[in-house]
């Protein structure tokens, strides 16, 4: 077997509390391909941003080993993005300056980033929006923006939380769409976070199944839909038992 | 979710005929606001006039003795009488020294601290807890002690100035730099922004709004802390021109310093609205 890009064994976080210490991650262990789109699933509480944090880098484990291209991985890298629940613009910026934020933090050549961010805000289609301030986007547009911004420095690796968990149903089914496009164009590892299990399926290579108390990897599923997928493949019998499989593994049908 | 979610373009695509008819309703709207606004406008000038009305009818008519409540009228003249008094600009020139120095002082020392407390350890832990301790008692009650150590002179209204500005810039900075969306501080620990530029580029903006009211208080209490320290003790001033002048039962004179230093204040305060309006735009929008 070739190394994975990501490896973890034994991954354990243990967090210090007021009262008992509490087990967010008890050994997790896990290989994520280059390019791959894995997702992460399970009630709240299970783990999930943890686990992501500490793919991130901003977290520290308590025990276990964490690989990334074959080197100790434990502080932030600039070739990791990531995006969360709440767009996390920042409302004194406009969409554009938004967008040019981590290439500035990063020391990234301006005028090549200006040129990116033009074409990131078409992909995600906000052409003729980036002077507008994010105060005057809606929710659905912000985590556009957030999308674009993640894109910006062209990071390696995308650790997304729950990016579209707080938009409605119509708006995250778009985005999702958009998101599945944008991956199949650029082959970006994904690691997704949600609590949506049909969006889990809908979108990745293989599903992460989590589940709590204390948060452990229950499973691994292997979504063989084929690719490229359109919203019709939730129409395909495999996609309704794919479902019931994590829905079973997660304990929702007892 | 707005129509811009699924397709950003499709905004162009009103049919004429009720492009005709939003026109005329943005119309109709924007003639109600003005409307709203005249009429407003209209009854906070009455309200003004019907007190100065009130005021000029009680004290002309007798109903006040004059030698404690001057009228409008006789206030007018005094305010004139004042201005144009020899040692009227010398003591406006000590007392706006003061409340420079004081203000400035107490906003920089106060931004400076409270950024400092927030952004490293050590300084939290070794000043914090005395500050919050400090903050509750009123500053005003150490007025006498600093003229004792600091003189009759500008030096000890600053410095009560000073004091008494302090903490409102302190506190709100500190909360303002603490205030902070935790996604936010984890985005640019992501881009591996380190200490500065984190506080360049979030921190110190997601400051800004809370900062800028601190700024008003801060203000406020800067002139507060002058006029306090001229009236306990002080050779010249406004403050002390006023104790003076009620020593004198020149309550007209008393009442020209009062509304000319109010209307200083006020002049103030609104160009740091202005300032804020433009510094922290984004609220407004
Ligand atoms: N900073 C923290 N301090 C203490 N406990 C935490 C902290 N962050 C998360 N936890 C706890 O760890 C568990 C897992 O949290 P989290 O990773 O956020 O789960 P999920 O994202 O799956 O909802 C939860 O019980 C949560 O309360
Ligand atoms: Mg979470």
């Amino acid at each position: 077997m070739t190394a994975s890009l990501i490896e973890g064994r034994n991954v354990s976080k243990v967090y210090a509390t007021a009262t008992a210490p509490l087990v967010a991650l008890s050994d997790v262990s896990f290989g994520i391909e280059e390019g791959e789109f894995v997702s992460l699933v399970g009630p709240s509480g299970c783990g999930k941003s943890t686990l992501l944090s500490i793919l991130g880098g901003l977290e520290e484990r308590t025990d276990g080993t964490l690989v990334l291209d074959g080197k100790h991985h434990d502080a932030p890298r600039a070739d990791i993005g990531m995006m969360f629940q709440t767009s996390v613009l920042f409302p004194w910026r406009t969409v554009r300056e938004n967008v040019l934020l981590p290439g500035i933090i990063l020391g990234l050549e301006r005028k090549q980033q200006e040129a990116r961010c033009a074409e990131l805000l078409s992909m995600v289609g906000l052409d003729g929006f980036g002077e507008r301030y994010p105060s005057e986007l809606s929710g659905g547009m912000r985590q556009r923006v957030g999308l674009a911004r993640l894109l910006a420095h062209d990071p390696r690796v995308l650790l997304m939380d729950e990016p579209f968990g707080a938009l409605d149903e119509f708006t995250r089914e778009t985005m999702n769409i958009e998101l599945l496009r944008i991956w199949e164009r650029t082959r970006k590892t994904v690691i997704f976070v949600t609590h949506n299990i049909g969006e889990a399926v809908f979108l990745s290579d293989r599903v992460f199944v989590m589940t709590p108390r204390p948060g452990r990897l229950e499973g691994i599923v292997e979504i063989d839909l084929p690719r490229p997928r359109r919203t019709d493949v939730m129409r395909d019998p495999r996609y309704a038992e794919l479902v019931f499989e994590i829905r079973g593994m997660l304990g929702v049908d007892h | 979710m707005t129509i811009a979610d699924t397709a950003p373009a499709a905004s162009a695509a009103v049919p004429r005929a009720l492009d005709g008819a939003i026109s005329r309703f943005v119309d109709a709207e924007s003639r109600r606001m003005r409307r709203k606004r005249l009429t407003n406008r209209v009854l906070a000038t009455s309200f003004g006039l019907f007190v100065l009305l009130v005021w000029h009818v009680a004290t002309e008519a007798g109903f006040v003795h004059k030698l404690i409540i001057p009228s409008p009228i006789d206030t007018f003249w005094a305010t004139g009488r004042v201005m144009s008094a020899a040692y009227f600009w010398p003591n406006v020139s000590v007392t706006l020294q003061e409340i420079f120095w004081g203000f400035l002082f107490g906003l920089s020392s106060g931004a400076i601290l409270g950024i400092s407390v927030a952004m490293f350890e050590p300084v939290r832990a070794t000043i914090y807890p005395y500050l919050v301790a400090l903050q509750a008692p009123p500053k005003i009650v150490l007025a006498p002690i600093f003229i004792t150590w600091f003189g009759f002179d500008q030096a000890s209204k600053i410095a009560i100035a000073v004091v008494m500005s302090f903490f409102p810039m302190f506190l709100n900075t500190l909360t303002g730099m603490t205030s902070v969306d935790p996604n936010a501080v984890k985005l640019m620990r992501s881009l591996t922004a380190g200490r500065w530029k984190t506080f360049r580029y979030l921190l110190l903006p997601n400051a800004l709004p809370i900062m800028m009211a601190g700024v008003k208080l801060c203000w406020t209490l800067a002139v507060l802390g002058v006029i306090v320290g001229e009236f306990v003790g002080a050779s010249a001033g406004i403050g002390y021109l006023i104790y003076a002048m009620n020593f004198q039962l020149d309550i007209a004179g008393v009442f020209s310093l009062i509304i000319l230093l109010s209307l200083f204040t006020l002049f103030v305060y609104q160009f740091i609205e202005w300032l804020e309006s433009r510094i922290v735009f984004w609220k407004q929008l």
